[in-house]
């Protein structure tokens, strides 16, 4: 269960200050999906960071299964991001001169995982969005739709509970995004927590939850089962 | 980790082929030249050193104070232009020399004194240097002239050389083992012989049996040298092979004795471009001829240099022989430090050629940093320590330039044979082989690395200390 508790977080642009998280305060439940919507300059992407320990907040907690994630060493971030957490990207974020199998295989591989389990279970990731069969290809030779369940096979190598896509449908064609949907949904059949950042809205129908996010404030907080997840 | 590292990095190398050996191509530039010069350098140097110990470190030449420059002059050049002033100043006839007066000095007293007027010194007793001089086993005199020389083919003048049997038996290598290749060595001291050099012998179109003219007087050719530069090589080749051994020809070994013709010989006596006839007859020759003269003494084992020099400098003094004892051990020793300063000089010039290829990955691995950022995000979205990161580039640029090590190594290698088999003939050394060392080898291995990796230390750590959010935001 993810915790976010009176969350602040300001960059620094030039001398320009930003707030892109104003006193954000809810909790996202395990096994459901969760739809983070907003307009552009919201702060749904930099909620998403905060939860997947990319960034830290600058006030406030974010907890994840009781622990604070922004108390964190560098270090302590890199394994809860290898460990605990699957991140799919709009732009998909694969490495350009990787194999897709490749691809898949590095999160074992950054945590020492011998050569012959990565590729197993890496080809059984492959396996379970249907790209087996493209596995040798590199990334610049997949479609879209292709690259995305790449990126999907890779959040899932590491079998986290936490799963964070931030527009994953965003760079699709309605008919891919609505396979990428499937699959998550999936997802969240198998005991995962997915927590989605989108415009679309027929991901947004499909949510357990749905947070509705403005100038960096909780804007609402839905859940299919009423606003008890606001805290 | 490190073997997936690697495996990265081999495959981000091979993604950015062209940028990647233009990289690996300054590093083996650099490489190169400090495996080269390193290689040639060391084998000079043991070739020098070779031929020195072939002639023994016991030795010691004692030159007249005239200088060893005139007379080098006169015995080491060519045997039809080598002429001393001195000598080319006097008619055959001339000034007074005697075999049995070696170590005469001619010194000009005054400038208006004239050539004509000298000061000789008494000869060198060899005898009695070797009765006054704790620590010497051998000593003789070795003499020296220009001689009008006349060839069924050909003729003009020619250096003679006038060992005794008794110094050719005790000093083969000071004439580089005096080896025969055709006919004989001396048979008597009774009759008129004379060996040759490879080259007069090929200048004067003579062969074993021939009978040549020497100052007016008949002399059979009884023996031919064996060429000075073919000698050598074979030393060299050689010298691995006898490095633990014995190098200096043992007495009594004269025309057997392969230790090749020595830089001091040539110096002394070119073998090659000379004339040999025994002491015992230019005695009775050609008693009123002008020549030069040198004394060669072999020191005891464990006697002390210095001491036996101390004496033989005393001795010399007592017999009023104007002259300078020069050890062997001193020579090789002077000319090893000249020759170890030009090439650390020469290595240092070639590291810069290192040190600006190991500039030139810097520049590539910042500019794959600042390429690969995005990269670098999604490495640390999916779990990548900042180590780690850093680590891949380290990897990745201390690969180049280990590549970039072994390409030079090779490279470097071929430079150094080939540079050997030019260089050998112009240094006057003979052809010899490139040295490389276990050390230079792996040191170049290592270093190569080392620079490959410092060079993309500053970058790797940039990368490494990248925000992931902002690199995963970087186009």
């Amino acid at each position: 269960m993810i915790t976010f508790h009176d969350v602040y977080k300001t960059y620094l642009m030039g001398e320009t200050r930003v707030e892109a998280l104003q006193g954000v305060t809810f909790e996202l439940p395990e096994r459901r999906l969760a739809v983070i919507m907003g307009p552009s300059g919201s702060g749904k992407s930099t909620l998403l960071h905060l939860a997947g320990c990319l960034d830290t907040p600058t006030h406030g907690r974010v907890n994840y299964n009781g622990t604070d994630l922004g108390a964190l060493s560098s270090r302590g971030r890199a394994d809860f991001r290898a460990q605990s957490v699957g991140f799919v990207f709009q732009k998909f974020n694969l490495i350009p001169n990787l194999t897709a199998l490749r691809n898949v295989e590095i999160p074992l591989l950054l945590q020492n995982k011998p050569a012959a389990e990565a590729r197993k279970r890496a080809l059984d990731a492959l396996d379970a969005v249907e790209l087996r069969d493209r596995m040798h290809h590199r990334p610049s030779k997949l479609s879209g739709g292709e690259q995305q369940r790449v990126a999907i096979a890779r959040a899932l190598i590491n079998d986290p509970k936490l799963i964070l896509a931030d527009e994953p449908t965003g760079n699709l064609d309605t008919r891919t995004g609505q396979r990428i949907l499937l699959l998550l949904k999936g997802l969240v059949e198998k005991g995962k927590a997915v927590v989605v950042v989108t415009h679309n809205p027929e991901i947004a129908a499909s949510a357990n939850t749905l947070v509705l996010l403005r100038d960096g404030k909780v804007e609402s907080f839905s859940t299919s089962h009423g606003k008890e997840g606001l805290v | 980790m490190t073997l997936h590292l690697v495996k990265l990095a081999i495959n981000n190398i091979r993604s950015r082929r062209t940028r990647s050996w233009l990289t690996i191509l300054g590093v083996l530039i650099g490489v190169t030249a400090v495996v080269s010069l390193l290689s040639i350098g060391t084998g000079v140097e043991q070739a020098v050193l070779q031929q020195f110990k072939d002639i023994g470190y016991d030795i010691i030449v004692i030159t007249p104070n005239t200088g060893l420059g005139q007379a080098s002059a006169t015995m080491g050049g060519p045997g039809f232009a080598g002429q001393s002033a001195t000598t080319s100043a006097a008619p055959p006839s001339g000034r007074t020399f005697s075999p049995d007066q070696i170590g005469t000095a001619s010194v000009p007293t005054s400038p208006s004194s004239g050539p004509a007027a000298t000061v000789t010194a008494a000869a060198v007793d060899t005898q009695a240097l070797l009765k006054a001089v704790t620590g010497l086993v051998d000593a003789g005199n070795l003499g020296t002239r220009v001689a009008s020389v006349e060839g069924p083919s050909a003729s003009g003048f020619l250096r003679v050389t006038t060992p005794s049997l008794s110094f050719l038996a005790a000093f083969p290598s000071i004439l580089g083992g005096f080896t025969i290749a055709n006919g004989t060595t001396f048979t008597n001291t009774t009759e008129n012989e004379v060996v040759i050099g490879a080259r007069s012998a090929r200048t004067l179109g003579i062969g074993i049996g021939d009978v040549i003219t020497i100052d007016g007087s008949e002399f059979a050719v009884i023996g031919i040298l064996a060429s000075s530069r073919s000698v050598s090589a074979e030393s060299s080749a050689a010298t691995g092979r006898r490095r633990n051994g014995t190098a200096r020809a043992g007495a009594g070994t004269v025309g057997g004795v392969g230790t090749g013709a020595s830089l001091l010989a040539r110096g002394m006596t070119n073998t090659d471009d000379s004339l040999f006839v025994l002491r015992e007859r230019a005695v009775s020759l050609w008693i009123s001829q002008a020549g030069s003269s040198f004394t060669i003494v072999r020191m005891a084992t464990g006697a002390k240099v210095d001491q036996v020099m101390t004496s033989i400098s005393a001795e010399l003094t007592a017999q009023g022989v104007l002259a300078t004892p020069v050890s062997v051990q001193q020579i090789a020793a002077n000319i090893q430090g000249t020759l170890g300063m030009i090439e650390t000089v020469l290595a240092s010039i070639a590291a810069v050629a290192l040190v600006v290829g190991g500039i030139g990955l810097m520049n590539t691995m910042y500019t794959s940093v600042l390429e690969r950022t995005r990269e670098i995000g999604i490495l640390k979205a999916v779990g990548a320590r900042d180590g780690q990161v850093m680590a891949l580039f380290l990897v990745d640029s201390g690969l180049m330039g280990l590549i970039g090590g072994v390409l030079g190594l090779v490279l470097g290698g071929l430079l150094s044979f080939f540079g050997t088999r030019l260089l050998g003939p112009a240094l006057g050394v003979g052809s010899f082989q490139p040295v490389f060392g276990t050390t230079l080898i792996v040191g170049v291995l290592v270093a190569s690395f080392v620079i490959g990796a410092l060079s993309g230390a500053w970058p790797a750590w940039r990368a490494s200390r990248l925000n992931p959010v902002e690199a995963l935001a970087a186009e």
